[in-house]
């Protein structure tokens, strides 16, 4: 008999925890709606335990901008706020929402912060200022050095609490570019809000085609440092090392499997590439793709069943789609004789690729059954190529080229919005990014 | 009858549960994460135990780990400049990799060179103009250097003399971006080893 209560009641608590929201928050933003209203918020300054005053300024600097990020908020200005927020308002004083609400908040974002020689504590919270209740509240710890993604991490709470898709602060674009004098290529990642730029590689010979392994961690890239093109992983964190593709000529790495297991690739043989994949901890290669064309650049979808790759079997490089061990392919791609790069979106309804249309490249993208195609991305005075979706599957990194210069951008899929990543740094391409953190 | 008794209890167990719960929930908690590849914090703090490393820095289990190669190109190798030949480059149409007219005349001057100097070895490296996608050129630059290979094994050179590279649109001739140096860059260039 208590067993049975015991598991009634455990089968609850399973509920609740499945809808962690038993109370759905009456502030909501509809991301599908063009130019619905936007969330008015406050970001107040935070309240200094021990630590650099300057935090209480910092971090909410962080974190507003990157709501700013997104086309969902209007941020009050701190001039504007009335309340200074104090550690009492972590123990039971509570916030004078009228005054927020006079402002014109609908939402406030409080904060705690104390740094005791290596360990930093911060708790935020996210309130309804309409209504005075708690929407969420989390108390991070780390190093003082890990504080930039920590409030990467809240961002993504607070996005997630009005829309229910999480944020993508503090994920990384990696990509590659020539490096000062040399005319090597080497790889870089820079966080998605164009901060934390760093050089991964640095052997001054070609480093070329980053992809990232499902959980982040790491890197498939292909190296000409031994005078010839072989495939790494790279440890991403520690930069540990190994070579996964040797056989063949030209190689490049497409995407992993989202389990992990495999690495799908182009490789050439005598001349003709075709697409394989290797099980990236070591074993023979598997042909994926075999035919008489230029096969390259496979996309593995993000339930592992299939791949979008490029052939140019008939005439001209084109967008096909296959599942993986079944015979069968389709091309997607239309109304333009050059189509190459797909990427597949994590929701997996879209694929992006580019595109040649009207003498130019742009970014278009179709669903994977060749239905409805559109165009994503273009530039008047240039090209626009390798599309790489976020893992909200809400924007695309590409590469944006004229003439000599190059730099990548950031596209909302629905085109609205667009900023510059990364300008500056010479022949900057393939941009990859990084899945959910 | 005993089912039954037991389902009573189970249904109050479940009111109470929801009560619990909804007081819970109605209460401003605030739960406590560890930041990325921190350790978890606990909800009464303590002190971080030596040997919690974020764990960030451990590599996933299956992986076998070899150190890095070291950061210099192998001696000998630079790749990144370009080898002066004594041979003229065979050009290219966009997209395309068959060897035309002129890249015969040259394949049979590097033919009969190669058949006079049994002992060379000769690399052929492939090459695309800045145009498309990065791993596209890469294969196409790879069909290009084993087209040459191809006509110049078919003109008597032992296949064992020759080997390719592909540089793709990585390592252009010339920096221009107009259909003069696109074409310039369309290339399988002859390097002797």
């Amino acid at each position: 008999m208590n067993r049975s209560i015991g598991a009634a009641a455990g089968a609850f608590l399973l509920l609740l925890s499945l809808f962690p929201s038993p109370a759905f928050p009456v502030l909501y933003i509809d991301i599908n709606a063009p130019g619905g209203k936007r969330m008015p918020i406050a970001v107040a300054d935070v309240a200094v335990g021990p630590g650099d005053p300057s935090l209480s300024r910092g971090i909410p600097k962080i974190l507003s901008d990157d709501l700013a990020l997104t086309d969902l908020f209007d941020l009050i200005p701190p001039t504007a706020h009335m309340e200074t927020v104090t550690a009492a308002h972590f123990s039971g004083k509570p916030l004078s929402f009228p005054g927020w609400k006079m402002i014109g908040a609908e939402a406030v974002v409080v904060g705690n912060v104390s740094v005791r020689g290596d360990r930093l504590s911060i708790e935020m919270r996210l309130y309804d200022a309409t209504q005075g209740t708690l929407l969420v509240g989390k108390r991070y710890t780390g190093t003082p050095g890990q504080l930039r993604s920590i409030v990467h991490r809240f961002a993504n709470e607070i996005v997630y609490t009005f829309t229910g898709v999480r944020g993508v602060f503090g994920t990384e674009i990696a990509f590659t570019a020539r490096s000062g004098r040399s005319r090597g290529k080497e790889l870089y990642i820079v966080g998605m809000d164009g901060q934390d730029l760093r050089k991964v590689t640095d052997n001054r010979s070609f480093n070329l085609f980053p992809r990232w392994s499902a959980d982040g961690r790491w890197l498939a890239y292909t190296s000409y440092r031994t005078g010839t093109p072989h495939v790494y992983l790279r440890n991403v964190t520690t930069g540990a090392e190994k070579e996964v593709i040797r056989f063949g000529g030209s190689k490049a790495p497409g995407g992993f499997s989202p389990d992990g297991v495999w690495l799908y690739a182009g490789v050439s043989q005598s001349g003709n590439s075709d697409i394989y994949r290797v099980r990236v901890v070591g074993g023979t290669a598997e042909k994926v793709v075999d035919g008489w064309g230029l096969e390259v650049s496979p996309s593995p979808s993000p339930d592992g069943r299939r791949i979008a790759f490029v052939s140019d079997r008939g005439g001209s490089p084109q967008v096909y789609v296959k599942t993986v061990g079944v015979a069968g392919e389709t091309r997607i791609s239309s109304g333009t004789n050059y189509a190459t790069s797909p990427s597949w979106s994590p929701a997996g309804d879209r694929i992006a690729y580019t595109a040649r249309s009207g003498g130019r490249f742009v970014i278009a993208s179709v669903a994977p059954d060749g239905s409805g195609v559109r165009e994503v991305a273009s530039a008047a005075d240039g090209d626009c190529e390798d599309p790489s979706f976020s893992p909200d599957g809400r924007s695309l990194v590409y590469t944006y080229r004229k003439r000599g210069y190059s730099a990548l951008k950031i596209i909302s899929t629905d085109g609205r919005r667009q900023r510059t990543l990364v300008s500056g740094l010479g022949d900057a391409g393939s941009p990859a990014w990084s899945p959910g953190r | 009858m005993k089912g039954t008794f037991s389902w009573k209890w189970a249904v109050l167990a479940l009111s109470v549960a929801a009560l619990v719960a909804v007081g819970c929930a109605k209460k401003q908690t605030v739960k406590s994460e560890g930041a990325p590849g921190a350790p978890e914090a606990a909800v009464t703090p303590a002190p971080p135990a030596v040997g919690e490393a974020p764990m960030k820095e451990a590599p996933p289990a299956p992986m076998a780990v070899t150190p890095a190669t070291p950061p210099a190109a192998a001696p000998g190798v630079a790749v990144t400049e370009e080898k002066m030949s004594q041979f003229d480059d065979v050009r290219f149409d966009f997209d395309r990799s068959e060897v035309k007219e002129d890249g015969r005349k040259t394949c049979q001057a590097v033919a009969d060179y190669l058949k006079k100097n049994p002992n060379a070895k000769l690399l052929i490296e492939g090459h695309c103009d800045e145009r498309g996608t990065s791993e596209y050129n890469m294969a196409l630059g790879e069909r290009r250097a084993t087209a040459v290979m191809t006509y110049l094994v078919s003109l008597g050179v032992p296949e064992a003399a020759l080997s390719t590279v592909s540089f793709g649109k990585e390592k252009p001739l010339d920096p221009g971006h107009d259909e003069g140096a696109w074409a310039k860059n369309r290339r399988a260039h002859f390097v002797l080893k």
